[in-house]
């Protein structure tokens, strides 16, 4: 008997005789395999041509942008290839595409147009990303679309760059490109290039970049083209929808292995630009039957009052990365990965608000916290499969100033907590210094940014005693010290220090939560270094974190500080500034954690003698500093205090 | 001339004489890895031999399999955690992946554990100030933490010291106290270059190879000698340029590994023979497929290699991509139905069904001998008998509805299509158009699987040199010995700097010229550096440095060569931005022999095919291929597909509506037919 999908008892593809694939699919499945994997390549060709020709850092370091290849609106923009790039606009593509098509009018389309628009609300992401659109025609006949979506420089408005969590409205954000044409037929559209370059900063070097992304679209054209010419045009829209059927096949088979059932989870972001009188809520309602899910966000807070927002088009992008991550974390994203699952969001929260007042920037900081509350909704049935929550924000840090020579100086997410920790999985303790869920780049030297900024970094290590404790232990969270050596105003915009982002499961401990402070420049001029213990930050000026009022150290029982009381934080000569990432999520029992993956947890500093009791239950005995291999563990002891750990629960 | 290649499995020792290719193949042996290297060239013959040139994998092999020496990190107070770090990115293809974890992060296996890498307290800062001194009795203490824990080397990075050194090498003579005579690297001496990561990993692995190399390249010198071997001894490095055994072991991180880029240098010195400067180089293996290119008749290098994911050393390599497409890679059915090729492998051991050693999974090996390409008594030039029954069940027993015919072809398609995508991507990353390339395929299955690209690429010709199954070995006998040094030092290049970039190459050039002997007059002096338009956060290198010295004038001259290099590679020019240098290179090349190509006599020769064979599954009706002995063909001889060209260790592989035409040094140049579509 052929095996068939419980839910909606289709053949599985697999399956399908070669009449039966012959005829959905307009082509054999040989040729349907390689168009599939051809799709996939096209994309990475034209990511292989902009990141060697591409200007801007953002791109080459953060991979800033995605291309992708998307049928004609007759097959309704189906995705069959979403470049391995930045994972915030994976989910946003096919949506921003079609939105910008649908606006600018198919039937206007010819050979050799290029259409640009960047509006969150319609395009998603930041207004800083800019879609391009070229229409691949062959025979007359429009047959697909090649399409990149890259971040910019800067796109006007009130803050260079953009980078800030205070822009109250789309007024101060910059320009709103509405889907128009920069070429048409192969030509420049004047008015549309002379729009944007009156409106923004750093032209001369937008400008490449610009006329590279123009290239590769072309090239994208060229390798579409040349497949259609070697396989048919119907071949080819057969495999689009080949391709989109299997990920929504895989997706299908993924959740109908997960037990039906409705659970409900949530997550926040801090506060906003305005006051902090407002955490930000976000709710999910994940309700799964056979192969089909619902993600509800009904009960998600208000929109904010500054540009930490999202569009609705990001959170549906955010549903399918958590999607990916928790049932099929190795296959390309597709159109169809999103099929069987069914997005809610009502307008106007922080994660689909609305312009003009709901300002959109800093949409990851929102969408960071569904993807945890979509991960813990899972973490309620998925046993083994749970994933432990991470340090959960780009924790961004921008900082300028003026050398005493006049010489103006910028550093740019170098210096604050940008890198940290990955929350554990059945698979082992988790990594501490990776971004977060949904972002992935190369972090800069610590030797190219004090050549770039009057800074020193005194420190960038892991924290003891703030991994969330578990079976298997997440990432630790993260110091990072920096010496100002001028003065220096700061933009901080940390957004997730509120509540542990990085959250336990299947019985693991959360990971404590950070914090920013400063210290200002010591009276005898002497730089030392600082720990990171409890009593260190009496004498620090809280910024930003949950913090002991006492103390200036993070505590569940202290208070929130607001970031936003000083709108810029400005240091004198000698200034350290600390940031403190939270720690990740554990993963199950640490009470069961070998007692000598404890010890080398103990040996290598993660863990101290005095953590190692607290939170695994383990008598560790020895100097951990000064004979890291004479270190024991007392088994007896360690059986007395987990016995009475268990009893106390 | 002597080489050798000393593999996982096999340990490969070639030698040309006479423009003759002689070969002995010894099991590789982890215990005594020098044994069999002895006993293959005892077998060969070693006196009267110039030099004797070695490539191996074993440094890679012993940081893949953590079978490492225990070493100690010394790094800037605050920063121990450099090593777990690295530069932070994920693999994009483990983006949505929680499972995924950094291969030598401290969840993983790190090469250096976290308590032994100790912080001290010192800081420079980049314009090598101090901020904070060297603390002597609080590094004393940390080294007495390494003492105790009786490590066998020591690595010492501290921040900025490539702009100084001094506190580096205070911290050495304090390790010698503390811990007596054993390895220890500095990083302002291993690779001076800027970015703590890359360095600090260089120079860990620079330590490890020093404990690894050091007694296993003394006993093959002495076992040479007493063999009679009166030569020089050579090591090859990561871009396959040969320096003797001990400069080479004054950094042997560069020797880490030395296999692919090998194959690349044979495919230059091929270039040469055949004046033909711009080739794509594809090396089918066993596990997988490796693209380079020659450009202008050199390989294109990169500046920094990686042993695993993020593992970066500062070490000149030839830029190898890789494919799942070997000849063991399996063959397996996705989840949809799709047929898929790699990138697992069975390796060498079991290797594919056909061999018989257990391997159940089916492989392009298998699909190959399942079309009849492969004549399964004339394997490896009959070394091992190939069972079609068993490669016929592993394809049979794949989960799939798809008949045999289908499963078998697919599999041999798609992995030429995987290869050909590879070949455009690297093109398009180098700014090259692969019209005016020609393919070199080489690699035992190189003949028999790349044909089959000329249907799916744009390239000039495909050329299957003499000896594809060796021709990666003969690839060491074709190398420059090379002294090579570099060092950074950020600088806007403009009026006033000239004093310090010249001051940099002098140090360097004078300090190579000692290494080399003063007195020659023979080597070739290569200049270059890596610079950047101010403001990007990563450098162009290898722009080009003018001979002579360097004064106010040369200065423009970097920056209008930079401009140039930056437009070359990456199609765009930002004159109107500084440009700031900050790696500076330096190359002395030392004349050394070379294979030579004998040229082949046009005879008269029939090319009368041995036979008629059938081949399955390429069409719906079998193929009726001719099969030629390639040492029968000779000059200007012309083989129309399908054909299959036969020889000891190889087998190639003509398609149907292309030709092959033998040139003047014996290789086949496969072009399609006019009209062949």
């Amino acid at each position: 008997m052929e095996a068939t999908t419980v839910s909606t008892g289709a053949t599985l593809i697999r399956d399908l005789d070669a009449n039966a694939f012959l005829q959905r699919y307009r082509c054999d499945r040989f040729t349907a395999t390689v168009l599939a994997s051809r799709f996939g390549y096209v994309v990475e060709h034209m990511c292989s041509q902009l990141l060697t020709t591409a200007f801007s850092p953002i791109l080459r370091d953060f991979y800033d942008f995605a291309a992708t290849v998307t049928g004609p609106p007759s097959a309704d923009y189906a995705t069959p290839a979403v470049s391995n790039s930045i994972i915030l606009f994976t989910g946003t593509m096919t949506d921003s595409v079609r939105n910008t098509v649908e606006e600018y009018g198919p039937a206007r389309l010819e050979p050799g147009d290029v259409i640009v628009a960047n509006d969150p609300y319609r395009t998603g992401t930041h207004i800083n990303d800019l879609l391009f659109c070229r229409p691949v025609f062959h025979a007359g006949e429009l047959v697909g679309l090649v399409n990149l979506k890259a971040h910019h420089l800067d796109m006007g408005g009130s803050v260079p760059g953009g980078f800030s969590a205070t822009k109250t409205n789309v007024y101060e954000n910059g320009l709103v490109l509405s889907p128009r044409a920069l070429y048409r037929a192969g030509r420049p559209v004047q008015e549309t290039w002379s729009l944007i370059f009156d409106n923004v900063r750093f032209g001369s070097f937008m400008f490449p970049d610009m006329q590279t992304i123009c290239a590769n679209l072309e090239l994208g054209e060229r390798l579409l083209l040349e497949t259609v010419e070697r396989y048919g045009a119907e071949a080819v829209l057969g495999a689009i929808e080949y391709v989109c059927d299997a990920a929504a096949e895989r997706m299908t088979l993924a959740l109908e292995a997960v037990p039906d059932g409705i659970w409900e989870a949530e997550d926040f972001v801090d506060c906003d630009g305005i006051d902090d009188t407002e955490a930000y809520r976000v709710h999910v309602r994940l309700t799964k039957r056979g192969g089909r899910a619902e993600v509800d966000l009904s009960g998600t807070s208000r929109q904010a009052r500054s540009c930490i927002n999202g569009t609705a088009l990001d959170a549906k992008s955010t549903v399918g990365t958590a999607f990916k991550y928790v049932l099929d974390p190795r296959t390309p994203f597709t159109s169809g990965t999103l099929r069987p699952i069914d997005v809610v969001v009502p307008p106007g929260t922080i994660v689909s608000a609305l312009p003009p007042d709901g300002a959109v920037f800093l949409y990851w900081e929102g969408t960071q916290a569904l993807i945890a509350a979509i991960l813990r909704a899972f973490a309620q049935v998925l046993g083994d499969a749970a994933i432990a929550g991470d340090h959960g924000s780009a924790n961004l840090h921008n900082a300028g100033g003026v050398l005493p020579n006049g010489t103006p100086w910028v550093s740019v997410g170098q210096c604050g907590g940008e890198q940290g920790a990955y929350g554990a999985t059945v698979d082992g303790d988790a990594d501490t210094f990776t971004l977060s869920y949904q972002a992935n780049g190369i972090a800069p030297a610590v030797e190219a940014t004090e050549n770039d900024a009057p800074v020193a970094m005194l420190r960038h290590e892991i924290v003891p005693d703030t991994a969330g404790p578990g079976y298997h232990r997440g990432g630790s969270g993260v110091v990072r010290d920096s010496l100002w050596l001028q003065p220096a105003h700061h933009y901080a915009m940390p957004l997730r220090f509120r509540v542990p982002s990085g959250f336990g499961v299947n019985g693991g401990g959360d990971g404590e939560t950070g914090g920013v402070w400063l210290w200002e420049p010591p009276a005898d001029g002497v730089v030392r270094q600082r720990g990171a213990g409890e009593d260190d930050y009496r004498d620090a000026v809280p910024v930003t974190g949950h913090l002991d009022p006492e103390t200036h150290a993070p505590s569940r029982s202290g208070e929130y500080v607001w970031f936003g009381r000083e709108p810029l934080w400005r240091t004198q000569p000698l200034a350290v500034l600390r940031y403190v990432s939270n720690g990740g999520g554990g993963w199950g029992d640490p009470l069961e954690r070998e007692p000598e993956r404890v010890k080398v947890d103990v040996r290598d500093g993660y863990v101290s003698v005095t953590g190692a009791a607290r939170d695994y239950g383990v008598v560790v005995t020895g100097d951990p500093d000064d004979d890291p291999e004479g270190l024991a563990v007392d088994l007896e002891a360690t059986e007395r205090l987990r016995a009475s750990r268990r009893e106390q629960r | 001339m002597l080489g050798v290649d000393v593999g996982g499995t096999f340990t490969d020792v070639v030698s040309v004489r006479d423009g003759r290719i002689e070969v002995a193949k010894v099991p590789s042996d982890p215990a005594t890895p020098a044994a069999p290297v002895i006993e293959g060239a005892r077998r060969l013959g070693v006196e009267g031999r110039p030099v004797f040139n070695h490539a191996s994998t074993m440094g890679l092999n012993a940081v893949i399999t953590r079978r490492l020496p225990k070493i100690g990190f010394l790094t800037t107070e605050g920063h121990r955690d450099m090593l777990t770090m690295g530069t932070v990115w994920r693999p994009l293809d483990a983006q949505t992946d929680a499972g995924w974890r950094r291969s030598f992060g401290d969840a993983a296996r790190p090469l250096v554990p976290r308590y032994l890498r100790r912080g001290v307290t010192e800081r420079l800062l980049p314009d090598g100030s101090v901020l904070t001194p060297l603390d002597e009795e609080q590094a004393r203490r940390q080294l007495a933490v390494l003492a105790r824990c009786r490590v066998e080397g020591v690595a010492i990075c501290l921040l900025n010291a490539y702009v100084d050194a001094t506190h580096e090498k205070r911290l050495r003579e304090l390790a010698r106290e503390v811990l007596g005579e054993l390895p220890i690297s500095l990083s302002s001496e291993t690779s001076p270059l800027a970015k703590e990561y890359a360095r600090a990993s260089t120079t860990v692995v620079d330590v490890l190879m020093k404990l690894v190399y050091a007694d296993y390249a003394t006993e093959l010198d002495r076992e040479l000698r007493d063999l009679g071997f009166a030569g020089e001894l050579n090591f090859a490095d990561c871009a396959a340029t040969l320096l003797p055994w001990e400069a080479a072991l004054e950094q042997p991180f560069r020797i880490v590994v030395a296999g692919p880029a090998a194959g690349t240098v044979s495919c230059a010195r091929l270039a040469e023979t055949l004046a033909d400067g711009n080739l794509i180089c594809c090396d089918v293996g066993g596990t997988s497929t490796d693209v380079s290119l020659v450009r202008d008749f050199r390989p294109i290098v990169s500046n920094t290699f990686e042993l695993e994911h993020d593992l970066v050393i500062n070490a000149l390599s030839t830029e190898v991509r890789s494919v799942g497409a070997g000849g063991g890679s399996i063959v397996s059915i996705s989840a949809t139905g799709d047929v898929l090729v790699g990138p697992a492998s069975a390796g060498a051991d079991p290797g594919p069904a056909c061999y018989g050693r257990g391997g159940d999974a089916p492989t392009l090996t298998d699909a190959c001998l399942l079309m009849g390409l492969l004549d399964p008594d004339g394997f490896a030039g009959g070394a091992l008998r190939l069972d079609v029954e068993l490669a016929r069940a592993a394809f049979e027993a794949l989960d799939t509805p798809l008949p045999l015919a289908q499963r078998v072809s697919f599999a041999y398609r798609i992995a030429a299509a995987n290869v050909a995508e590879e070949v455009i991507d690297i093109a398009i990353r180098h700014g090259v158009d692969p019209r005016d390339f020609s393919l070199v395929a080489y690699g035992a299955a190189g003949p028999m699987l790349l044909p089959a690209t000329l249907e799916l690429l744009h390239v000039k010709r495909i050329v299957v040199p003499p000896h594809p199954g060796l021709f990666s070995a003969v690839g060491l006998l074709s190398a420059d010995l090379v002294y090579s040094d570099s060092r950074s030092a950020y600088v806007v290049l403009g009026p006033g700097t000239a004093g310090t970039v010249a001051a940099v190459f002098e140090e360097m050039e004078e300090r190579l010229r000692r290494r080399v002997g003063a007195d020659r007059d023979d080597v070739e002096i290569r200049r270059s550096f890596d610079g950047r338009l101010y403001g990007q956060s990563w450098e162009t290198p290898f722009v080009a440095v003018p001979e002579g010295p360097i004064d106010e004038e040369t200065i423009p001259e970097l920056v209008e060569r930079f401009h140039d290099e930056y437009e070359r590679r990456f199609g765009n020019r930002f004159p109107m931005l500084p440009v700031q240098g900050v790696t500076y290179r330096v190359q002395l090349v030392v004349p050394t022999d070379k294979v030579e190509y004998a040229r082949l006599e046009p005879r008269d020769a029939s090319t009368a095919p041995r036979r008629t064979l059938e081949l399955r599954y390429l069409a719906d009706e079998p193929l009726h291929a001719a099969e030629h002995e390639r040492e029968t063909l000779s000059s200007g001889s012309r083989v129309e597909g399908p054909a299959v060209i036969r020889e000891a260790l190889s087998t190639t592989f003509v398609y149907p509506g292309q030709v092959a035409t033998v040139g003047g040094v014996g290789e086949l140049v496969i072009e399609r037919t006019a009209g062949a579509d």
